[in-house]
């Protein structure tokens, strides 16, 4: 099997003078650096030899430190557990550099963001518009670099508009949103429409970007950050703030104590549990099926009342800490824990069997919003959605966290690379979830919860985690710096990988058909602040601003 | 498709009404639970170690008079993670079981203390009389 050794090896033997410096700097991630007219070779190189599957792309600014922009690459080499970064150095005066998204197309949002946030632009990319920053944000000002307050507000431009995509000769549009009934949280789709089949769509979104990331590496320290990356997703808290952790504590070489990883994993688990069972309630709601809404959550509702009864509350647990956790699970409450999950497990298995045979469920979702296994490896999909079609990527078994190493289970696949295939990936991974749950209870070992953290976090480190929550890997990278407190933090959820498939798999569908395909991503996204209103006699389309939209 | 109806209705039935009937009945949160903050003015010497790790940063330190500290909890901002519990030195500081947090007047959800202390002749901040730098360097004072 490939080894962190051999990758610089190979590397170096065939770029020679181009490398910089290769290094592990953490078990298993390997941080090469490259000068900037080699990335394109090298990546092509990777993608022939090894095939890795990109992440995501992070931006830094060190100006102060080396005069430099430095973006790194983020690969992940499943089978070998391996993490790549490939980290190109740019010059202040003229951060240009050659897009990657030609080459894999997963990387056409996470390049928008770094020219949004860190003004890296990305030359040749196909899609350059603005992805992440508000329509009347000023050009040219770059909220991730080091030059920016953190609390600094920008003069309004609101003749900068983000033009969306003209629609093809001979289809009409149909706005999804901002505001739509089934989809819970705000998000517009901008769909071309030939009759009653869907052509192409486009999408905006990411206009209450909450700046996190700027916050936590400007004013936040180490231990504060937990909590905030808690509060990043309102279902999958805990992936966030764990994801944080370990990668601090990677990047620190901090040893947590076994008994605080097995708890991490029983309340990752948990939260697994929970986030299925509503998922499956909402699907069930968008297809008018509401039987399954109220049941599904009447299941849920224990899992809520067991982690209130862990950790204090019922959906922010707020129990990580850098080098453990900060609430023990007692022995007095194992069993209790077992009955609950015990009657979830028995319930779910209760509400699988009486779905699967219901014809009227496999008419909306057999053969409906197919996400093919080519389509998905090339968006570098994940989660769920990328098992529903047939690829085991599962970041518990390929990068392992927590206690995840010693933990056995099966890895749900299914082949039907349609809504219902996603569905029994996530019905199984909740019948999975109660095994390990039960696992770790019987194999939590006694001992301290909290581990030996030194007293200043030396700077200058990075390591990258990867989390598997509910909806697909959570990725967060990591460089240490000065002041007790990150000098860079990139986050990446789910959602940011998942959402650049919908214009695929919506293509060729039926209107009626979109919120749950939509929905079957289990999508969580931000809000937006505009609408369109299309005349449906003329076709005309008018987009009404903020300023208009007050006046009214 | 059939049967399957009939297991689904066999699943409703089964599971029967369940509701709670809160508001109309109390529904006490289990032991443990992090709801609004209480702080014992007695205890508290003004350290501010809460202050400091507060997350979104919802307690207010102002020094207002010569002597005099205020220190404000903002609830409108708290996040209920209970870290100035964990981290205050005398026991001070409680997270309760009272989370029915709603009101039309916004002013109640501050909690406000006021505690006398000395103030220093060389900065003129405001210091805990007896023996208060030992005591925040023995307890971790900036965790």
């Amino acid at each position: 099997m490939l080894t962190a050794k051999q990758i610089i090896e190979t590397l170096r033997t065939r770029f020679d003078k181009q490398i910089l410096g290769a290094e592990e700097k953490v078990s298993n991630q390997v941080f090469v650096r490259v000068v900037p007219d080699a990335l394109i070779p090298v990546i092509c190189f990777l993608n022939q030899c090894f095939s890795p599957r990109f992440l995501i792309n992070a931006g830094t600014d060190v100006v102060q430190q080396d005069g430099k922009y430095v973006v790194s690459y983020i690969f992940s080499f499943d089978s070998e557990k391996i993490f790549l970064c490939i980290q190109v150095g740019l010059d202040s005066a003229d951060p240009d550099i050659e897009s990657i998204t030609p080459i894999i197309a997963g990387a056409n949002w996470s390049e928008r963001e770094t020219r949004d946030l860190v003004g890296i632009s990305a030359k040749n990319h196909p899609d350059p518009r603005r992805l992440i920053l508000a329509d009347d944000w000023p050009e040219g000002v770059y909220p991730l670099r080091k030059d920016f307050p953190y609390d600094y507000r920008p003069p309004s431009e609101p003749q900068n508009k983000v033009p969306l995509k003209k629609p093809p000769e001979g289809t009409k549009v149909i706005p999804i949103g901002p505001f739509y009934p089934v989809l819970e949280e705000p998000a517009y789709f901008k769909l071309f429409v030939d009759g009653e089949t869907i052509v192409d769509c486009d999408y905006r979104g990411f206009y209450s970007h909450r700046g996190i990331e700027k916050y936590g590496d400007s004013k936040l320290t180490y231990n504060q950050i937990c909590f905030i990356a808690e509060r990043i997703c309102g279902i999958c808290g805990f992936i966030h703030s764990t994801c944080y952790c370990e990668a601090v504590e990677r990047a620190a070489g901090i040893e947590v104590p076994l008994r605080a990883r097995y708890i991490r994993t029983i309340m990752l688990e948990l939260e697994r549990i929970h986030s299925h069972l509503l998922w499956l309630g909402i699907a069930a709601h968008i297809i008018g099926f509401d039987t399954l809404l109220m049941q599904s959550w009447r299941i849920r509702e224990p899992v809520m009342w067991l982690c209130e009864k862990i950790s204090g509350n019922r959906k922010t647990y707020g129990m990580n800490l850098i080098g453990g956790v900060r609430r023990d699970i007692p022995a007095e409450i194992h069993d209790e824990i077992v009955r609950v999950i015990e009657k979830i497990e028995r319930e779910t298995v209760e509400v699988i069997d009486a779905v699967v045979g219901d014809t009227s469920l496999h008419a909306r979702l057999k053969n409906v919003g197919i996400l093919k296994e080519a389509v998905a490896r090339s968006i570098c999909t994940v989660g769920p959605t990328v098992r529903g079609s047939g690829i085991s990527i599962d970041s518990r078994v390929d990068h392992p966290y927590a206690a995840y190493k010693f933990v056995d289970f099966e890895v749900a696949v299914e082949t039907g690379c349609d809504i219902w295939a996603r569905t029994l990936v996530r019905l199984k991974e909740t019948i999975e979830a109660v095994k390990i749950i039960k696992r770790c209870l019987l194999e939590m070992p006694d001992g301290p919860i909290m581990g030996e953290v030194m007293e200043e976090i030396p700077s200058g480190r990075e390591a990258i985690c990867c989390v598997e929550a509910p909806r697909g890997e959570a990725i967060h990278y990591v460089l240490t710096g000065q002041d007790n407190r990150p000098y860079r933090w990139r986050v990446r959820a789910p959602t940011y990988a998942n959402l650049q498939c919908v214009p695929y798999i919506i293509k060729g569908e039926r209107i009626a058909d979109v919120p749950i395909i939509i929905g079957s991503l289990d999508p969580c996204y931000s809000c937006t602040e505009r609408m369109a209103v299309v005349d449906v006699k003329t076709g005309q389309q008018k987009i009404y601003t903020k300023e208009e939209i007050i006046k009214r | 498709m059939f049967i399957s109806k009939l297991k689904q209705a066999l699943i409703c039935l089964k599971a029967g009404r369940v509701t709670l009937a809160y508001p109309y009945k109390p529904s006490p949160p289990p032991e443990g639970f992090r709801g609004k903050v209480k702080v014992d003015i007695d205890k508290c010497i003004g350290c501010a170690g809460c202050a400091n790790v507060c997350p979104p940063g919802a307690i207010e330190v102002t020094d207002f008079d010569e002597g005099w500290r205020r220190i404000q909890f903002h609830l409108t901002r708290c996040i209920s993670c209970g870290r100035c519990e964990e981290v205050c030195p005398e026991e001070a500081v409680k997270l309760t079981d009272e989370f029915e947090l709603s009101t039309n007047t916004k002013e109640d959800l501050t909690v406000t203390i006021e505690v006398y202390m000395d103030t220093c002749q060389r900065c003129t901040r405001c210091f805990k009389p007896k023996h208060p730098l030992d005591k925040m360097m023995v307890t971790g004072f900036r965790q």
